[in-house]
């Protein structure tokens, strides 16, 4: 195998891939990018055999074959390549890839190439073609609300379904909850639901604005699916389960709403949340006209703010997890947010005041009396 | 009395089990602990060492090529009730096999061979050899010293391991007060529930009725999974166990313990210290998944 490439291309191509591959795996080949070369072109592959991805590279093919290069090392020299061309050589006796940038050589052994398992083929299952501006705005609306770890891995997960003209996601950590719901410019030819790894869902965020493609194409198999996005194919097993019936959390009446200014109410938050630290919560003490905004931490100190509010009733004080209102302040699009209280132990909601379809539960945190 | 016993010495650590490996006479350092481990560590390879055994062991000594059953293999050899495993017998109780009264024959031997350490007091260790019940088959390390540069016993006293144990003693005495938080439903039937390896934590009947072994961690590590594991293998000889089902409880459980856990059928659950003394209120959620 012998190509010629631009380190540029290479360079934002293998950070992808290096988020994909792993080197925590039993199996040392899955640290690895595999790029095979063909008559057809180049491609570049990595999985962690829960996701895969396989991007084409712009470059030129001397000799086909393919090898396997550990991700991270390719990256750190492409990164540091000091011309603007790299060609990658594999010389069969030495069971290397020579690396040439510039007047930089290096050699890199190959990891095993019989242990790097086939990437599903996106031809493989019937797509359904999304417009990838709203697929991936619409991501950025629920996204953070999945679980960090895969302790329930249906909460690491994004609930996806796209049906008509609508397309919904909705992302939970059982602390907060995130649904948005996007209308298509042009009614859907298909439909599909699955949930989602939140990781793959984040890269798809990446990998949208790097290719420039105005559509994606999701194609739901048995137990994976495939999201190609111009030349770019990620792949994914969905996870087992059934999605949290998360319609009946989201109560139809609260005793309170009131519109805040989107921004000051993010200032304030951001500002004394500064003060709450090792998992204190934030308080937001409603009184009339008013809203006290305060954090305190044992042995580090303490932070309060007022800002005026349209409250009416009996004054209360509510806590939220700092980070979760501060997530819900941030995707909320237009200058007033809509919140709807009803008491400091029950849930609370952030909406837009326009119909944008989107609306932010939050689980409060009980306040030391 | 809890102790150590630290011997450098020049050695040939030849393990025999599931495979078969052999370290070449080299100077080691043998570090013998009163629960019975036994770990050999070279000077170069970092904190692991080059080879170990994990308790519960036999292990026996032997004084110029002459056993010496009486010698204690590690604990403070002055103290009494240390437990140190150094007659086969014992072990083999220790370790769930029925012991069996010795024969006439056994006596003789045994005083003959008790009269032979006497006489050997004095000489240098020759050889350790650790043994551990590995299913149906032994895992054996047979240590052979040609020279010993230090053998020195260490009385690490009851501090420490009453500090480290400290967070899991408090677990432990929370969680049998509230037996719900390890499980939905469980009840306790008793703390400290015994068995011949070793005491399970807390030992439970679910909503069924059923038996629930669960062992409290601060950090529960894939070496604690194979600790239920093991308790558990034991408790299912008892036909009225052979269900018994097992949760590991601790403050935090590492990923690769969870995944352990999870592909033997058992149970984990991640404990919040603050919550189960009162000082905070568990966290209000959405939903219970």
């Amino acid at each position: 195998m012998k190509l010629h490439t631009a380190a540029q291309d290479l360079l934002g191509h293998l950070q992808s891939l290096s988020r994909i591959a792993s080197g925590r795996l039993a199996n040392p080949t899955l640290s690895g990018v595999q790029i095979a070369a063909t008559g057809d072109g180049i491609e570049l592959r990595a999985t962690d055999l829960q996701v895969g991805l396989r991007i084409k590279l712009e470059g030129d093919v001397e000799r086909p074959g393919t090898v396997v290069l550990p991700a991270r090392l390719l990256l750190d020299i492409t990164r540091q390549a000091p011309g603007p061309r790299v060609t990658l050589e594999l010389r069969t006796e030495e069971q290397d890839v020579e690396v040439t940038a510039g007047s930089a050589v290096f050699h890199l052994r190959t990891l095993r190439g019989e242990d790097f398992p086939p990437l599903p083929e996106p031809s493989g299952a019937a797509g359904v073609d999304v417009s990838a501006a709203a697929f991936v705005a619409t991501t950025a609306k629920v996204v953070r609300s999945a679980a960090k770890d895969d302790t329930r891995p249906l909460l690491a997960c994004v609930l996806v379904r796209a049906e008509g003209e609508v397309l919904t996601m909705v992302a939970t950590d059982s602390y907060r909850l995130s649904e948005k719901k996007t209308t298509l410019e042009s009614p859907l030819e298909g439909s599909f639901e699955a949930n989602v790894p939140a990781r793959v869902m984040q890269e798809l965020e990446r990998l949208v604005p790097a290719s420039g493609a105005e559509s994606l194409t999701v194609a739901r198999g048995e137990n994976q699916v495939l999201f190609t996005v111009g030349e770019h194919v990620l792949s994914s097993r969905l996870v087992d389960g059934t999605f949290p019936q998360y319609r009946s959390l989201i109560p139809e009446t609260f005793d309170h709403e009131l519109r805040v200014s989107t921004s000051e109410l993010r200032e304030v938050v951001s500002r004394v949340s500064l003060l709450a630290q090792k998992a204190a919560a934030l308080s937001l003490a409603f009184s009339e006209g008013e809203l006290v905004v305060s954090a305190q931490t044992q042995d580090v100190g303490e932070a309060r703010e007022a800002l005026p509010v349209p409250f009416h009733g009996e004054a209360f004080a509510i806590g939220f997890n700092p980070e979760y209102l501060r997530d819900g302040l941030d995707t909320i699009d237009g200058d007033e947010v809509l919140l709807r209280l009803t008491s400091p132990i029950r849930p609370g909601l952030l909406q837009t005041t326009d119909d944008q379809g989107f609306l932010y539960l939050i689980m409060p945190i009980r306040l030391n009396s | 009395m809890s102790g150590v016993r630290l011997i450098v010495a020049r050695c040939e650590v030849r393990y025999s089990g599931r495979l078969d490996a052999l370290l070449p006479e080299a100077l080691r350092l043998l570090m013998i602990k009163s629960d019975g481990s036994v770990m050999v560590h070279a000077d170069t390879g970092g904190f692991k060492p080059q080879n170990w055994m994990t308790p519960p062991t036999v292990i026996e000594l032997e004084r110029g090529g002459v056993p010496v059953p009486d010698e204690v293999a590690s604990g403070y050899p002055d103290l009494g009730g240390v437990r140190t495993v150094t007659d086969a017998r014992a072990a083999a109780a220790a370790v769930g096999l029925a012991p069996e009264e010795p024969t006439p024959a056994e006596r003789a031997a045994a005083d003959q061979a008790a009269a032979a350490a006497a006489a050997v007091v004095d000489e240098p260790l020759s050889k350790i050899v650790v043994r551990k019940r590995a299913g149906s088959t032994e895992d054996r390390l047979d240590i052979v010293i040609s020279e010993v540069v230090s053998d020195v016993f260490h009385d690490m006293g009851e501090a420490a391991a009453l500090e480290k144990s400290g967070v899991e003693r408090e677990l432990q005495e929370l969680l049998a007060d509230a037996p719900h938080h390890c499980g939905e439903g469980f009840r306790l039937v008793r703390r400290e529930w015994p068995t011949d390896i070793g005491p399970v934590d807390l030992m439970c009947r679910d909503e069924d009725d059923g038996w629930v072994a669960v062992e409290i961690k601060r950090v529960g590590t894939i070496d604690a999974v194979e600790q239920l594991s093991r308790y558990l293998e034991r408790m299912k000889d008892d036909p009225g166990m052979a269900d018994i089902k097992g949760v590991l409880a601790a403050q935090s459980v590492k990923p690769q313990a969870r995944v352990l856990a999870e592909s033997r059928g058992l149970g984990w659950v991640e404990v919040d210290l603050d919550v189960l003394r009162g000082d905070r209120e568990p966290a209000l959620k959405l939903f219970d998944l």
